[in-house]
């Protein structure tokens, strides 16, 4: 079997490769009718379409990005039953199954029967009316030009009898991207910091043996190696292999951001923690908000600034978790230690820790006041080249943090910011490790900051792929 | 949480099936013991030979596991250890209807998995305790 070489960058869809930062975006959900409907609505959205090539000095105005569900994919394709069973069962089956709820655990009000998208009826079957086939991520410099963009894609999608989904404001409104400063997301903090940095193994093409999994490869299907499958890379089945090739999986998942609960948590612990560090009320709520993320709210990793937060770190992704054994500066439950738990001890079955690409957007304004109950959060892209070992096994470990010698196995904790508090046999108290100090703070219940408002798994296929579904 | 797998796979009548069956079934404690040792998530895990309703020969392999956390996330684990990637595709490989398109990939194996496993859900299973296997082994250590 010939070696393969890495792609060309025309033939992968932008997103995949580059972090946009385009102000505007909006994430358009749409079901299919027919195959002729979907190749009509692809074909229409091609001129708009963007692959992971340089644009230079001149930055696209508007641009488009397009994900595809396993629904999707049955409908606008030419594959066989055989062919569509190739793919990977995580994404054949879909966020709601139970295979997936396992790791995901949407109790309560992030329930698969309460998603605005992508969820189930009570009889625990899939809602006909909620089904996802797919997603058009679409980006503009300007308001104006995201208006333009979204009109043209929803005439696309009538012209062809392609049906929108309206998830928000009860079945009118679109996912749309909020303008918070550069970079922020809701609760206030700096977000797409840290990204894998998406090399292509050194080694290539002779078959790299371990490739780290950072690389473009193991996020890319069709470059499997000994340690990274992306599939389907069944040679059984060439047609879905050529299919998937050069595109790479999408959890789009949107998460509901508690904004006041969050504040609250704050508000209401920062007198013990203060008392406890002989600090301000005000340096406590920062400090404790830097605890339960692993970064200051400026990016500072604790890591690197433990005391306070430093304009010089705020942008730095080059640290290790391999000093801080006992979590004194940087918990073992903070967001980021669990998302990417580094250099950090695993467990056997645990290792590598997988990577994620990180593509998501705010929603929603900010709220006005503490009854403000509006709808507001992140538009989460998480991109992988396994659903299973990459996106639900970090999940199982924001659910339940058991994957590391250093504070397992006797410590049932959670993510501090996401987890869902209903999963089962749980500790959701928030122990913080205070330096010099005998006992580590122990915080009580960390609240539900955090609800799944709906989750589609998509595969962004590769350019070709879809210039194929377009001819019909 | 712990979790169950029961994995049911009828398998052909010809007689070199019918022995390769034989053969799974004495070999797996042996085959399957250093990966799911390394684990550390694994409970329990065993394999029966389920007879034809004549009572002669064998309908179907068996193998009910317990593991801690969730399956899926896994799978990739137990398909790059040899021990357990070769008992699982020989079971594969002897079945009635023969997964489709056949396991070759991690993609094939958890797509195999999925497909036969009877219990896909943490309520299926009664639980006498909520320890971990590393709980267990840690408040316990081996003599
Ligand atoms: C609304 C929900 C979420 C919020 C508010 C949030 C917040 C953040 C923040 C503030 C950072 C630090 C910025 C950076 O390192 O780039 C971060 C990093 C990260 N998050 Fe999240 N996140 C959310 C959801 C998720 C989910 C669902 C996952 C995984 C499935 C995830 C995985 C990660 C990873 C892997 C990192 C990078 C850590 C590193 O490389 O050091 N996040 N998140």
């Amino acid at each position: 079997m010939s070696t393969p070489l890495p792609p060309d960058k025309s033939t992968v869809q932008g997103l995949i490769m580059r972090g946009y930062t385009h102000p505007y975006s909006s994430h358009l959900l749409f079901r299919f009718s027919s195959k002729a409907a979907a190749s009509q609505f692809i074909k229409a959205l091609l001129p708009y379409l963007r692959s992971a090539e340089n644009w230079g000095t001149n930055k696209p105005d508007k641009m488009l990005n397009i994900g595809l569900t396993f629904t999707g994919i049955s409908i606008a394709s030419s594959l066989t039953k055989t062919e569509l069973n190739a793919f990977p069962n995580t994404f054949t089956t879909g966020p709601a199954s139970q295979g997936s709820q396992g790791s995901l655990q949407d109790y309560g009000e992030g329930d698969p029967e309460k998603w605005l998208f992508g969820g189930l009826l009570t009889n625990g079957n899939p809602d006909p009316a909620k089904r996802v086939d797919a997603i058009v991520h679409s980006y503009a410099m300007h308001q104006n030009s995201l208006n333009e963009l979204t009109d043209f894609i929803a005439k696309a999608a009538t012209a062809a009898g392609v049906v929108e989904l309206l998830p928000l404001d009860g079945g009118k409104g679109r996912l749309e991207q909020y303008q918070l400063p550069v970079d922020t997301i809701h609760f206030g903090y700096r977000d797409g910091i840290s990204e894998p940095d998406l090399n292509w193994p050194e080694t290539w093409p002779a078959p790299p043996v371990n490739t780290d999994p950072a690389d473009l490869n193991n996020f890319l299907i069709g470059y499997p190696n000994s340690a990274f499958q992306p599939g389907p890379s069944n040679p059984a089945t060439p047609n879905a292999s050529a299919f998937a090739k050069d595109g790479c999986y999408n959890a789009f998942r949107v998460l509901y951001q508690d904004v006041n609960a969050f504040d609250k948590y704050l508000s209401d612990n920062a007198p013990v923690v203060a008392q406890t560090l002989g600090k301000s009320t005000e340096y406590a709520k920062e400090w404790l908000a830097a605890k339960l993320n692993g970064r200051w709210r400026n990016g500072s990793p604790l890591i690197l600034s433990p005391d306070a937060p430093d304009p010089a770190t705020a942008d730095a992704t080059n640290f290790s978790y391999t000093e801080d054994t006992k979590g004194l500066k940087c918990p073992f439950s903070a967001h980021t230690r669990v998302g990417n738990p580094r250099d950090e001890a695993l467990f056997p079955a645990e290792s590598p820790v997988p990577r994620l690409i990180r593509r998501g957007v705010p929603y929603g304004a900010p709220p006005v006041s503490d009854n403000d109950k509006g709808e507001r959060g992140l538009i989460g892209l998480f991109l992988c080249g396994a659903l299973a070992s990459q996106f639900e096994l970090i999940y199982s470990w924001i659910n339940t943090n058991n994957f590391s010698p250093l504070f397992s196995p006797n410590f049932d904790t959670q993510d501090a910011l996401l987890a869902n508090r209903a999963t089962p046999d749980m500790d959701t108290t928030f122990t913080i490790p205070i330096p010099g100090a005998a006992k580590p703070l122990v915080l009580p219940k960390l609240p539900q900051f955090i609800v799944a408002r709906g989750t589609a798994y998509c595969l962004l296929p590769s350019i070709p792929t879809l210039k194929a579904i377009a001819e019909g | 949480m712990a979790n169950p797998l029961t994995l049911y796979v009828p398998i052909k009548q010809d007689p070199l099936t019918q022995a390769a069956a034989q053969a799974a079934y004495e070999s797996f404690v042996d085959s399957v013991k250093a990966g799911l040792d390394a684990s550390n998530i694994l409970h329990y895990a065993r394999v029966a030979l389920v007879p034809n309703p004549s009572g002669e020969g064998i309908l179907g392999i068996l193998l009910i596991t317990t593991f801690d956390g969730e399956m899926n996330p896994y799978l990739k684990f137990f398909w790059q250890n040899e021990g357990t990637r070769k008992a699982f595709a020989g079971i594969a490989a002897i079945a009635l209807n023969p997964p489709s398109p056949p396991v070759t990939d991690l993609t094939g194996f958890e797509n195999f998995i999925n497909e036969n496993n009877l219990n896909k859900r943490s309520k299926d299973l009664y639980k006498g305790y909520t320890q971990s296997v590393l709980q267990i082994k840690a408040a316990f250590p081996p003599k």
